[in-house]
């Protein structure tokens, strides 16, 4: 027994610490086996997840930015059937909390692929990824029109009976208001955020650096964006747990996302820069609670001072 | 993958091939300086640390004591391509291997006693005539497919992709296996985020790190892609 608890039941999932992966970050955790010890992680989420396969974007697909980089991988995945007779199996036994990622281009496909990943064994949560382009729509994001993203949350709420997360999208001006539609629809939980659409060009030869045109920015670049991004969610006092993500490279990155009211964080770019990251993470993170006289992770969520 | 302690930028850490294996996990590497990365690792000090994350990958084929492998390559794309030879020179087979190594002047061309000492048969060729033939690799590796017409020969190529393009629709039309190693850009290199995808016949996409980067270049020369993803293809993540 540490003199720290780490442990932290939250979003409808009991966690052995709060630090879990990013989905797109850490494949399907199989990846990393002898880089990291996933036992020692609170969770895992994995690539997003399709009704069918997909074969993503053209390429090239990432570019390197100031303190981060931009992706346009076309949510390549291996689909729900590939992944529950390829990836599952690995991921049952693997000793950590795992959340699937999903995704669909229309509602009965969000429906669909929420409802059959919901129905495997060894799947502990769900986490809905609406920064896709709603193709009925002329290709705006669904998690980008409350409206909608409030009845599709309710539509993948009735099919679903695991806990539900929905992965906000910050490419919004209004980000309180998707979390409401969240809750609204019956959500467990949020994750906030994933990328920020962003463009990088090539001043030589006058290209765009990715096939795209545009992709999602990540790394250590959005920190500040979406801690103030979990933090307005917390203050509007929204009554769903928050999974915080955006630029985490350390303990106090993590540290920091807690005080602005996340109960858990998400490791995602700092992985490739060290595929141990969470782990290191996990094992400061316990280290500078002891340090700072710090009993319980638990603590810090939501602490911070403002005059 | 090496990255030095370079704080939050450049983030990523720079693909390298490894040169040489040395006794006590010593490796070497042979990078050139092209960007910030680099630029940084030139200027490391003597004893300054890196984080490595290898050896990942694939190789090129085992040498074969039948057949003579025309090793072409570009620049700083020597790296393997040396590898490759001094796996051939430790089991006595350096004959039934020959490199043609290009670059655009004299000075891209390096360790060129190193490989007379395995007794491996050099060809040189630069841009500007400085060394060697005047020209492109792809010259100079045509005339030494000539030169083998009708006996077993495989080409393994490494350097920018323009060249291995070239190296491989040069072999195809000569009916000759050949094998490339090649580049895209990486962020992980452990096949986790699809970022350095090439389309490839077996598959709509492969990896350069994890199915790579040395591939059989019928798998990966003159790819069409034709299979469209399910939904529009401009989601990002
Ligand atoms: C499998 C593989 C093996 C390689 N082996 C060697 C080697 O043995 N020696 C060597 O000197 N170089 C090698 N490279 C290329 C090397 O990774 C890049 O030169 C390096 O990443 C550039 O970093 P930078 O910060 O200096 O340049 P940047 O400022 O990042 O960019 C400068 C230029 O390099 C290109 N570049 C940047 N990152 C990459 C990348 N990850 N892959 C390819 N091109 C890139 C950019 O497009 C740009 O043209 C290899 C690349 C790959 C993919
Ligand atoms: C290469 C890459 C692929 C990603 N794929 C997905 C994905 O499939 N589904 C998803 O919801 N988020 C995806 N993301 C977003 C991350 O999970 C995360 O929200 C984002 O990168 C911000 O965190 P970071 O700054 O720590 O990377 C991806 C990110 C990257 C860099
Ligand atoms: S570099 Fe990430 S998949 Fe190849």
């Amino acid at each position: 027994m540490s003199a720290v608890n780490l442990a932290i039941e939250t979003g409808g999932i009991a966690f052995r610490n709060p630090i879990l992966t990013a989905s797109g970050t850490f494949g399907y955790g199989r990846e990393f086996e002898g880089l990291t010890d996933l036992r020692a992680l609170g969770g895992l989420v994995t690539k997003g997840i399709s009704p069918k396969p997909r074969f993503g974007n053209a390429t090239p697909r990432i570019c390197e930015t100031a303190s981060g980089m931009l992706n346009s991988i076309g949510l390549e995945n291996v689909g729900v059937e590939g992944f529950e007779r390829d990836k599952l199996p690995y991921l049952r036994e693997c000793g950590t909390r795992v959340l699937v990622n999903f995704f669909g281009a229309t509602f009965d496909e969000y429906v669909d692929c929420g409802a059959r990943l919901d129905a495997l064994d060894g799947v502990d949560g769900l986490e809905m990824n609406v920064s896709c382009p709603n193709i009925k729509a002329g290709g705006i994001e669904f998690g980008t029109d409350p409206r909608v993203l409030r009845d599709l949350v309710r539509a993948c709420r009735a099919a679903i009976r695991k806990p539900l997360w929905i992965k906000l999208t910050p490419n919004t001006s209004d980000i309180v208001a998707l979390a409401v539609a969240c809750a609204e629809g019956g959500a467990d939980g949020l994750s906030i955020i994933n990328t920020i659409t962003g463009m990088a060009i090539d001043a030589r030869t006058r290209r765009p650096k990715i096939a795209t045109i545009f992709g999602g920015l990540s790394g250590p670049a959005i920190k500040p964006i979406a801690l103030r991004m979990v933090y307005q969610v917390r203050r509007a006092g929204v009554s769903l747990p928050i999974s915080g993500i955006g630029g985490i490279q350390d303990a106090t990155d993590a540290i920091e996302f807690f005080l602005a009211g996340a109960s858990t964080v998400q490791v995602g770019t700092q992985s490739f820069v060290d595929p141990d990251a969470s782990g290191r993470i996990v094992r400061d993170l316990e280290a500078r609670l002891a340090a700072d006289g710090i009993h319980d992770v638990r603590e810090l969520v939501g602490a911070l001072v403002v005059k | 993958m090496i990255r030095g302690a370079w704080g939050r930028d450049p983030l990523l850490p720079r693909a390298f091939s490894l040169l040489a294996v040395g006794p006590g996990g010593t490796a070497d590497i042979l990078a050139k300086t092209v960007g910030r990365g680099t630029a940084l690792l030139e200027r490391a000090l003597p004893g300054a640390e890196v984080d490595v994350l290898g050896p990942l990958g694939s190789n090129f084929p085992e040498p074969q004591a039948d057949t003579t492998d025309l090793l072409v390559a570009g620049g700083v794309g020597l790296p393997p391509l040396y590898m490759q030879a001094a796996v051939a020179a430790d089991r006595r087979q350096v004959a039934r291997s020959e490199m043609i190594y290009g670059g655009r002047g004299g000075d891209d061309l390096v360790l060129l006693r190193e490989m007379e000492a395995m007794g491996l048969n050099l060809f040189l060729t630069t841009e500007n005539g400085a060394v060697g033939t005047k020209g492109l690799v792809t010259k100079a590796l045509e005339a030494r497919l000539e030169h083998h017409r009708g006996t077993p020969i495989r080409v393994m190529g490494c350097g920018p992709n323009a060249m291995l393009w070239a190296v491989a629709r040069l072999a195809r039309d000569k009916g000759v296996p050949c094998f490339i190693s090649l580049e895209e850009q990486m962020a992980c290199g452990i096949g986790v985020c699809l970022g350095c995808a090439i389309p490839a016949r077996s598959r709509p996409y492969r990896y350069v790190c994890s199915n790579g980067p040395v591939f059989d270049a019928a798998d990966v020369l003159d790819v069409e892609v034709t299979a469209a993803p399910v939904a529009p293809a401009a989601c990002p993540a």
